[in-house]
């Protein structure tokens, strides 16, 4: 008796079990057929309807279009160092001036050290994301309106773009600072002044120098397509070489800045490895 | 009279916390070496940094040189701090700077913003940091960096940048806890013949009460933020010292 009790229970679970496997196995088939029933749609809007099929023509001339880049531009060359040195130029000088900015934001926005919390905190994190959530190509346009053309709105569109990464690591560094040391100064009767300088900073100099250097590297990328909004540079030549249809300029471009990044991405490593 | 005299001293870190120091009194003379003794969590680390209020005291009195420091501006209280030298359990050296910089950050208080910059340091107070750290035995390391230097080297230094600031007191907050035994002796010995040699009456937490014993002359014993004991070393007694950790045998 108690026996078939028993089984009857296990039947009843066995039941649910499987119940309960059937329904989630038809809930992943929904989803599933969704998800690519969105991925095509995506396609076609994106891709079928709003490409220029005819323009595009057969497989053969889109490799044709494709070699008009396979060569390279030699006569270019010589006039390509200007707007290289340039381009370094604008990185060098926008990480610097970044740097500085990023000094109250970084004050502000580290837990620890920022003067009045509930209003300099979350002003220093609105500069952090305002900084990074706008392009630099945004940041480009909004400095070629106020300073006109040239390298200049191309500096000042690095350094801005700068500040969010630079402020946001410095001020996490600061945050993980060890606290004794700030106490040691603070009983020798220093003022805050005193105790950033001699507590904290030389607890995060190495990694706020290893940020800058970082975020010099990435800036020399970011520095050789500002030329095309006008900020100066390489991009400027490389998009005076795209629209008089000399291709072969264009690859000359492209080599340049993959040069200049090379060049970049050596010294950053270089330099990061001697600190550490 | 008494260099510091503390009265009825109580504190807690927050309005809802618990109190931390639950009405302490004592007062510390001109040649005392003064221990601190009781549990972990007895509020000794707490006491001692109200002295100088790198933790404030919710109330009470604190008079240090009949001056009453609770109530101090924050300029007036950097100036107290001035005459107060600390050493600490860590050290709390900056690491990557030179012992002479970190013996010659005890005169940050007497130094402006610009000088401090530029750690333009007077030929007095560079005269007077080799001397102190010739007297505790470092003459051969000023220019190494302070992450160089062992345990009981590093609390050397600390115990120069506290004299460097001439002080009128000196707080030790378990100044021998990371160190191991034979260096403790040491270093307690060094405080204390430094601070009779220079006249500073010296208040001291420490959780080792054979060292209490054998350095310090007066006492008092905290448990759970209450004074169980208070008085002459000589006082103290098996019976008495079994009240005040009994609480940490639980």
């Amino acid at each position: 008796m108690d026996n078939s009790i028993g089984y009857r229970t296990m039947d009843i679970r066995t039941d649910e079990i499987i119940a309960r496997r059937t329904r989630r196995q038809r809930t992943t088939a929904i989803i599933g057929a969704a998800l690519f029933g969105l991925v095509i749609w995506s396609v076609d809007v994106t891709v079928v309807q709003d490409t220029d099929w005819e323009r595009i023509g057969s497989l053969g001339e889109v490799m044709e279009s494709a070699s008009q880049f396979a060569g390279i531009d030699f006569s270019l060359f010589p006039d390509l160092l200007g707007p290289t040195l340039e381009t370094l130029l604008i990185a060098c000088l926008g990480t610097a001036l970044g740097v500085i900015l990023c000094v109250p934001a970084t004050w502000f926005g580290a837990m620890n050290i920022t003067p009045f919390a509930p209003i300099t905190y979350p002003l220093a994190r609105l500069m952090m994301t305002l900084s990074r959530s706008i392009h630099e190509i945004v940041w480009a346009l909004f400095f070629v309106a106020v300073f006109g053309l040239g390298a200049m709105a191309g500096v000042f569109a690095i350094a801005m773009r700068s500040i969010g990464f630079i402020a946001k690591l410095s001020a996490e560094a600061i945050e993980d600072i060890d606290p004794g040391p700030v106490e040691a100064m603070r009983a020798t009767g220093a003022n805050g002044f005193q105790v950033m300088l001699y507590a904290i900073m030389p607890q995060v100099l190495p990694q706020i120098v290893g940020t800058a250097i970082f975020e010099w590297e990435i800036n020399i990328r970011r520095s050789a397509v500002l030329g095309l909004v006008g900020a100066g540079g390489l991009g400027l030549v490389f998009f005076r070489q795209m629209n008089t249809f000399n291709f072969y300029g264009v690859t000359s471009v492209i080599l340049a800045i993959l040069a200049i990044i090379f060049l970049g991405e050596a010294i950053s490593h270089m330099i990061r490895r001697r600190m550490i | 009279m008494a260099v510091l005299e503390v009265r009825d001293l109580r504190a807690r870190y927050s309005a809802r916390g618990p109190e931390i120091l639950k009405g302490i009194s004592f007062d510390v003379e001109g040649d005392d070496f003064f221990a601190i003794i009781g549990p972990s969590g007895a509020g000794k680390s707490t006491l001692i940094r109200c002295i100088n209020r790198l933790v404030d005291p919710t109330s009470g009195s604190i008079k240090f040189n009949g001056r009453e420091v609770t109530k101090l501006s924050s300029s007036d209280l950097r100036y107290a701090r001035r005459d107060i030298g600390m050493i600490f359990q860590e050290f709390n050296l900056i690491d990557r700077m030179s012992v002479m910089d970190n013996v010659l950050a005890g005169r940050l208080g007497y130094t402006g913003n610009f000088r401090t910059l530029f750690r333009m340091f007077p030929r007095k107070d560079i005269d007077h940091a080799l001397h102190l750290l010739d007297r505790v035995g470092l003459s051969d390391h000023v220019d190494k960096r302070a992450d160089e230097l062992s345990g009981g080297q590093r609390q050397r230094v600390g115990i120069a940048r506290a004299l460097m600031q001439d002080p009128k007191l000196m707080l030790l907050d378990e100044p021998t806890s990371a160190l191991d035994p034979k260096i403790s002796r040491e270093v307690m010995a060094l405080i204390k013949e430094m601070a009779q040699e220079l006249g500073v009456p010296c208040l001291c937490n420490i959780h080792d009460v054979k060292l209490a014993m054998e350095f310090c002359n007066k006492m008092i014993g905290l448990q759970d933020g209450i004074t169980m004991f208070a008085g002459p070393t000589e006082q103290m007694n098996e019976a008495k010292l079994d009240e005040i950790y009994a609480m940490e045998v639980l």
